[in-house]
């Protein structure tokens, strides 16, 4: 790669780019999970539809 | 040396000032300490503040507000999903990216300050609710870094040069990272609607 | 089924309302550039051509779920006076777009990269931007109880909002 590309903009827009996103993946992944865990206490299993609990 | 770095590399100085203070910030906890000192400027804003009371008492105002602060939402979209989907190459790919970039900033910024300020309006008649909300806070969170990414960091990389110089990866790479976070906005913002 | 899901009616409006950036984003893109507040050095019909599918993509959602949103709570929004107008601005602006493309395909090409376009396409885009902020704001008052049936006794209103039981009361 031709180092004279990696300029201050560029190494800032690429480090800040992984920052945010792994933080937003960390972020959304543990909403999927607690959904997950709350619906599973809701209804004893993991059921979108149909569920014998009506709220 | 330090000059040196300082005056050569200022977005990456910056940006590590950046993640030392926030390191700093939950090492010390300073959240904790400050959240407190908030709750008499919230309480101030429903109960005090014109735009509170004119939310509280006006419910059609308040409504209108709101879909004002939708349709400018819409608008951010808008322009966020044109600009990145050419920056990944999905759209508009006969037209230079340099010109999406450039001509769509500026509308960009202005549905940005409305729905800024209907936000406020928005957050002011129930303020002693989203205090209270953690979701609100992650919301004015990624409101703040999508902002600060937009105008410090991508848009400045954007304009300083023909885009066929920088290298595809970090364009696309930009182009993902800003669709994500203002889709965490919008995300977020929505949720507070439901809770 | 779908309001009584945990969480289901809470994802069909999320995607409802979050899917507006796309449909309603590239729309109002591709008005703006009619009335020259984005990208004025662009070819206009080549944004309006490349816009469309996104745009149609977003619209198939949204009708979609709003179709399903409709079908989870029926008689709530039919009996909505702000849903009713919303369905008639729905009809206005789709007319609205097919008279407007009609137009774009008619001129002949020396405007496009203009930055403005000619006055009837420019009358086209505020028409649709007023329709569509019309479409929005009514979808945003609908779950407000100001105009609901056991609220309101004039004899209009009732009939607008197809109250059947309020208005046989009478």
């Amino acid at each position: 790669m031709n180092n004279s590309k990696w300029d201050d903009k560029t190494i800032a827009a690429a480090s800040s780019s992984v920052i945010i996103l792994g933080a937003l993946l960390y972020y959304w992944v543990g909403e999927v999970q607690s959904t997950v865990e709350l619906l599973e206490l809701a209804y004893g299993s993991f059921k979108f539809f149909n569920n014998p609990m009506i709220f | 040396m330090l000059s040196n770095f300082l005056s050569n590399y200022r977005s990456v100085a910056g940006l590590i000032f950046v993640v030392l203070a926030v390191a700093l910030v939950e090492l010390f906890e300073v959240r904790a300490s400050v959240y407190p000192s908030l709750l008499p400027f919230f309480e101030w804003l429903k109960y005090s503040s014109w735009i509170g009371y004119l939310g509280i008492t006006f419910g059609s105002v308040y409504a209108t507000v709101q879909a004002v602060h939708l349709i400018s939402m819409a608008i951010i979209g808008g322009t966020v999903l044109v600009t990145d989907l050419r920056l990944l190459g999905v759209l508009l790919k006969d037209i230079p990216s340099e010109t999406i970039t450039k001509g769509t900033h500026q509308c960009f910024k202005y549905s940005l300050s409305v729905a800024i300020a209907t936000g406020i309006f928005c957050a002011a008649g129930v303020a002693d609710k989203v205090y209270y909300m953690p979701v609100f806070w992650i919301k004015m969170l990624a409101l703040l870094v999508g902002s600060c990414f937009m105008f410090f960091i991508k848009q400045p990389l954007l304009n300083s040069r023909s885009h066929s110089e920088i290298d595809p990866w970090i364009l696309r790479i930009l182009a993902v990272a800003s669709i994500t976070i203002w889709f965490t906005v919008a995300a977020t913002g929505r949720w507070i609607g439901f809770s | 089924m779908l309001v009584s899901g945990y969480y289901s009616w809470n994802w069909l409006e999320a995607t409802h309302v979050l899917t507006l950036m796309i449909s309603i984003g590239s729309l109002f893109i591709i008005d703006f550039r009619m009335l020259g507040w984005v990208l004025p050095g662009v070819s206009a019909t080549a944004i309006a051509d490349r816009l469309h599918k996104p745009m149609i993509i977003g619209f198939v959602i949204m009708f979609i779920t709003g179709l399903l949103l409709v079908y989870a709570k029926p008689v709530e929004n039919v009996q909505s006076l702000w849903f009713r107008i919303k369905m008639i601005l729905l009809v206005l602006a789709f007319i609205n777009a097919w008279v407007f493309n009609s137009r774009m395909r008619a001129a002949d090409g020396t405007w496009d990269s203009a930055r403005v376009a000619p006055k009837g396409l420019r009358t086209g885009a505020i028409i649709s931007l007023s329709l569509w902020c019309g479409v929005v704001a009514m979808g945003r008052f609908i779950p407000y109880d100001w105009v609901d049936c056991p609220k309101v006794s004039n004899t209009a209103l009732l009939w607008a909002s197809g109250c059947v039981e309020q208005l046989n009361a009478l």
